[in-house]
């Protein structure tokens, strides 16, 4: 019997979702032993019936669920609560629904200030009362799934990456565990540590030093370089089966889309004392609340500064 | 905040490194030094032991100060231990406001083992200036 399958998706951009086509070959094997119920991207199926006779927003049972995104709004809040009634195991995907992800940046401000600046601050726009009626109103905050309902296995990543997606959705078809790593991004790292040392900072888009075509392992380390990357406090495990982070192949720093190593650390914090350690002055780095909680704004990480 | 100073009573963190600052607060204790009885004290081996992370956990969970003191510059018992603290906590300032805490909630000092009236002293100012700031946003109870 095929395996039950629903998916939502809430506060996101839609890349989880391309990644689970981009799983590539191995979807093949996957997909005649899913059977898609529910997956506002892919399929028609509507949430108060097909011709809107329900009264309260339902989905179908499921076997796994997977929710992308994070909630942003009562909705989204309504839908997680229903998705977690109705499948037996929920996959939070992405860094969206494991972190709150881009969109829980909007957490650096208040839900008043963001009705504020998008409907009257902004000189580019007409004014306009918030909009009420219709449309479900935006929680307090942003939350990450997993503050909201319990959630049987994070995948984080943005987006997730395909390798993963596969590995878990594979080990869960023939029931075996699934693992996230528990090393650092700087442990899968083929780049070359000197010495530990960062002085001064280079602004994030100059051209690092490397030598094009020659492998990874005779670049130096992006930090040591005086690129802010968050390797140390990251999560490994975005480079896939290739093992290599990705953004380090595109000879970008990391940018700490998988999340801190502990669900409780504070990236920004880790970094911060990393940094100040190693002799750079800390007043030099830019909008470091922002920066080093890129991926992780959800679970109280970003909050409004309070005005004095 | 200001109504709730009234007969507040702060809790302030208070790291002493093992070398200098504790045995100085030892000494305060044996010269029998008066000073307000609103800290505790965690004796750690250096100053540059204690990681942001412990600070910020310690304010963030409710502790209305943290006070953090170490050897004097060039006496550190691992050499530059000291130093890395003071690196540290030009960090954890700046760090204070991004979760909502005015960075006086947070000083660095140094304290020689023998300078049990200064240890009173900094003690004394730090619950006073605490006082002044009112009970942390933190703070549960």
């Amino acid at each position: 019997m095929a395996v039950r399958l629903a998916q939502e998706w809430f506060a996101i951009c839609g890349g989880c979702e391309v990644t689970i086509l981009d799983i590539g070959e191995p979807l093949l094997d996957i997909l005649p032993k899913l059977e898609i119920v529910h997956m506002p991207v892919l399929m028609d199926h509507k949430l108060f019936g097909q011709t809107g006779e329900g009264t309260t927003a339902e989905i179908p049972q499921a076997d796994v669920g997977i929710i992308s995104g994070g909630i942003r709004n009562e909705e989204n809040k309504h839908l997680a609560q229903e998705m977690r009634k109705k499948c037996k195991t929920l996959i939070a995907m992405g860094s969206c629904a494991c972190y709150g992800g881009i969109p829980a940046l909007a957490n650096l401000l208040t839900t008043d200030d963001i009705y504020e600046k998008v409907y009257r601050g902004s000189i580019t726009t007409d004014s306009a009362a918030t909009p009420k009626e219709d449309i479900p109103a935006l929680t307090d905050r942003v939350y990450a799934v997993n503050e909201v309902v319990p959630v049987d296995l994070m995948l984080p990543g943005c987006p997730t990456p395909a390798d993963m997606v596969a590995d878990a959705l594979t080990a869960l078809l023939e029931g075996k565990p699934f693992t996230l790593p528990t090393k650092s991004v700087c442990d899968e790292c083929p780049t070359i540590r000197e010495k530990k040392a960062v002085t001064t900072l280079t602004r994030p888009l100059e051209r690092p030093e490397f030598a094009v075509g020659k492998p990874l392992n005779e670049m130096r380390c992006l930090m040591e370089q005086g690129f802010l990357c968050q390797g140390p406090a990251t999560r490994a495990g975005c480079g896939g089966h290739e093992g290599i982070p990705r953004c380090i192949r595109a000879y970008m720093p990391c940018r700490g889309c998988f999340g801190p190593l502990t669900e409780k650390a504070n990236p920004m914090v880790d970094m911060m004392g990393a940094l100040a350690s190693i002799g750079l002055d800390p007043k030099v780095i830019p909008d470091r609340a922002a920066t080093f909680n890129r991926f992780v704004g959800a679970g109280g990480r970003l909050r409004p500064l309070p005005r004095r | 905040m200001g109504e709730q100073t009234n007969g507040f009573e702060p809790l302030i963190i208070t790291f002493c490194c093992y070398w200098c600052a504790y045995a100085g607060a030892d000494l305060a204790g044996t010269s029998r030094i008066q000073y307000p009885p609103n800290i505790r004290i965690i004796r750690v081996q250096c100053s540059g032991m204690v990681h942001p992370n412990l600070i910020i956990e310690a304010l963030t969970n409710g502790a209305d100060g943290v006070l953090l003191l170490g050897c004097h510059p060039g006496d550190c018992h691992y050499l530059e231990g000291n130093r890395r603290a003071q690196a540290r906590a030009e960090a954890v300032t700046l760090m204070l406001q991004d979760f909502g805490l005015e960075p006086e909630r947070f000083r660095l000092e140094w304290v020689s083992a023998s300078e049990a009236p200064r240890f009173a002293q900094v003690v004394t100012e730090m619950v006073e200036q605490i006082k002044k700031l009112g009970p942390s946003p933190y703070r549960t109870q």
